[in-house]
């Protein structure tokens, strides 16, 4: 197939699969705190209704800041799509993917003028500390397997097995990064109501429409990866499953924890991630991990 | 507004051009990847500078007064 044909089926795919994937996030956490809840499609309905919304800018923004950072946020999906399903390159182009990504959150809230992006912004700094446990994840699956490359990544698990079953705690770290990315995370401190919405308070209509459509794209990658390198070759059917359970799964969590403050955040993410990480490092040199 | 609604316009052709171009000639991986970078958010952005609706002009000047959101 055309390649270029290829990335725009699988950015489609992308944004329709993690569209209703959040729907059904939306949807699961409302079950659990017995309200009915909006229908599924409701995120993508929300998605698209935004582009048609009338979009005005504030005063106080920077303007080609404030539309060129929503540009970068899909840039930044669009070359996670390509580094993972289409081209199966390798995992440090996603961590890349993921520094940048904080760079967005920072400069979203900066370029609005507004004072709650402004500390949603502060925030965003504070908050890579959930990165750290991914950049761990990341190593430790270097270490067991030899390459950073996903297709060789999923080779090796096709001969030697799933690697949740040899790097069960990286994993818990990898899935760390997907609950604090998850909405309503207990993680979420950029995006504390107390912020209103955090860096995408000033972003409204079309742009916040152009953030979903990235966000959906972000959700789909981010469960994408985790299930390819840890759960090793599935089919189609196998990622369905793998990520409407994930999705259930970070949706029953979000809606039974409070957001955390943020020093809280913090600190239970470097707790979690320090003890996996050693414990990682123990299965390795006690050689539980082959 | 204008100069907005000529720029949207012009990126908005580009990409077009930019991703067909890639759907009809088979050219290098890392140009395609390139070009889809670019191109697909451009695409998505313009066309949404485009067709989101704009407020009425005696609305305009009080779509501007608020700096920001709660002020």
């Amino acid at each position: 197939m055309n390649l270029m044909a290829e990335i725009l089926i699988q950015v489609v795919i992308a944004f329709l699969a993690g569209s209703l994937l959040l729907g059904l996030h939306r949807k699961v956490m409302a079950r659990v705190q017995r309200r009915p809840g909006p229908p599924i499609i409701q995120h993508l309905l929300h998605s698209l209704k935004f582009f048609f919304k009338e979009t005005g800018f504030p005063k106080t923004v920077s303007k080609p800041f404030y539309i060129g950072i929503t540009f970068i946020l899909a840039l930044i999906w669009i070359v996670g799509v390509i580094a993972g399903p289409v081209a199966h390159d390798s995992l440090l182009i996603l961590f890349g993917v993921y520094a940048v990504y904080k760079i967005v959150e920072h400069n979203s809230g900066s370029s609005s003028g507004s004072p709650y992006g402004k500390l949603s912004c502060v925030r965003a700094v504070l908050s890579a500390a959930t990165e750290l446990p991914l950049f761990a994840a990341i190593i430790f699956v270097y270490l067991v397997t030899g390459t950073m490359n996903i297709g060789e990544i999923i080779t090796y698990q096709s001969v030697h097995g799933p690697l949740i079953y040899t790097i069960p705690l990286a994993a818990l770290m990898f899935f760390m990064l997907i609950i604090t990315k998850s909405p309503y995370s207990p993680f979420a401190i950029t995006k504390d109501k107390a912020l209103i919405s955090g860096f995408e308070t000033e972003h409204y209509g079309l742009l916040r429409g152009f953030m979903h459509f990235s966000e959906s794209i972000a959700w789909y990658v981010m469960l994408w990866v985790f299930l390819t390198i840890f759960f090793g070759p599935l089919n189609a059917v196998g990622y369905l499953i793998g990520m409407i359970v994930i999705t259930f799964i970070t949706g029953f969590i979000n809606a039974a924890t409070p957001l955390l403050s943020p020093n809280h955040s913090v600190m239970t993410q470097i707790t979690i991630g320090a003890i996996c990480f050693f414990g990682t490092v123990i299965m390795i040199f006690s050689g539980v991990v082959a | 507004m204008v100069s907005q609604k000529i720029i949207s316009i012009i990126v908005l052709v580009l990409s077009t051009i930019a991703i067909l171009a890639c759907l009809v000639i088979n050219f290098d991986a890392w140009i395609v990847y390139t070009v889809a970078m670019f191109a697909i958010p451009a695409w998505v952005l313009s066309l949404g500078l485009l067709t989101m609706a704009k407020p009425k002009p005696e609305d305009e000047e009080g779509r501007l007064k608020e700096p920001f959101t709660g002020y």
